[in-house]
């Protein structure tokens, strides 16, 4: 699914992303945002997709595990929330980078309509949860009989 | 487990590098301690088979596929990670054993340990007889 995904930014010349995020950042404004989006690069990064019969909503949670990552819905906005530790160690050691996200986290995104809150699953693996939520039947693609005259 | 390996400059790359892909740039953390320099790496969907981790020429390369099992015609509704694919390259300075390199991975986060060079080792020297 995440190679497909230059369908959904159609003005962008391949390897130039970083370029077309600079600007972004640098002159926001021109279209409208979404009132929920963040900037690139917020923890955990949230990809949404969508098959026949479900949505599945994939969080990016390295270091995570099911027992630290909170998910919560409520009039069709997924709410993930939760605490990444520090890495423990010596504070004399000396530090290079730190570009790793620590801290609390709280992030919210809106769902299509008519998801099946109850039949909804959520499992973890490799640092990566993933949310399965049903679509109730009335918006399950249906095969429409068409009659002979 | 180690999955580093020595590859010879110029050895026939793999066919599935050919194809040119969107590439993510993993955030790391890097400090030394203890004699190593520690690089931590979120790399999430990364699995133990699908990361690479080479030293070339002096050049330490991490890389690894998104490996999570997705069903057929999944599309795309909204999405913050467009690629399947992480790389990042270090290079090292020679004080780097890089042989003794080792990694592991956990939960899509990745530990390496770069032990420096042994410089002060002991060396006991033979004295001969006269």
């Amino acid at each position: 699914m995440f190679g497909d995904l230059r369908g959904l930014d159609p003005a962008r010349a391949q390897g130039m992303e970083w370029v077309r995020q600079l600007f972004d950042e640098m002159f926001p404004g021109g279209g409208a945002a979404d009132i929920r989006s963040v900037p690139s690069g917020s923890f955990p990064p949230i990809n949404v997709g969508r098959t026949d019969d479900t949505v599945r909503v994939y969080v990016f949670a390295p270091g995570l595990g099911a027992e630290d990552l909170e998910v919560s819905l409520q009039d069709n906005v997924l709410t993930v929330a939760g605490r990444r530790e520090a890495p423990a160690g010596d504070e004399a050691r000396t530090r290079f980078r730190q570009e790793r996200f620590h801290g609390d986290f709280r992030r919210a995104v809106a769902l299509p309509e008519g998801l099946d809150i109850d039949r909804a699953e959520a499992r973890f693996r490799d640092g990566v949860c993933e949310i399965v939520l049903p679509k109730r039947d009335e918006l399950k693609p249906r095969r429409i009989e068409v009659q002979a005259a | 487990m180690n999955e580093i390996t020595r590859r010879d400059a110029d050895a026939p790359r793999p066919a599935g590098e050919e194809r040119r892909q969107d590439t993510l740039l993993p955030a790391v953390d890097i400090h030394e301690e203890n004699d190593a320099v520690h690089i931590i790496a979120d790399m999430p969907g990364v699995t133990r088979d699908s990361l690479v981790i080479e030293v070339d020429n002096g050049v330490l390369s991490l890389e690894g596929e998104v490996a999570i099992p997705m069903p057929e015609g999944l599309s795309p509704l909204y999405a913050e990670v467009r690629a399947q694919r992480y790389a990042r390259r270090f290079t090292l300075s020679h004080e780097i054993d890089s042989e003794a390199i080792s990694a592991r991975i956990d939960s899509g986060v990745v530990h390496l340990t770069l032990p420096r060079r042994d410089t002060h080792r002991r060396r006991r020297i033979e004295v001969q007889a006269a």
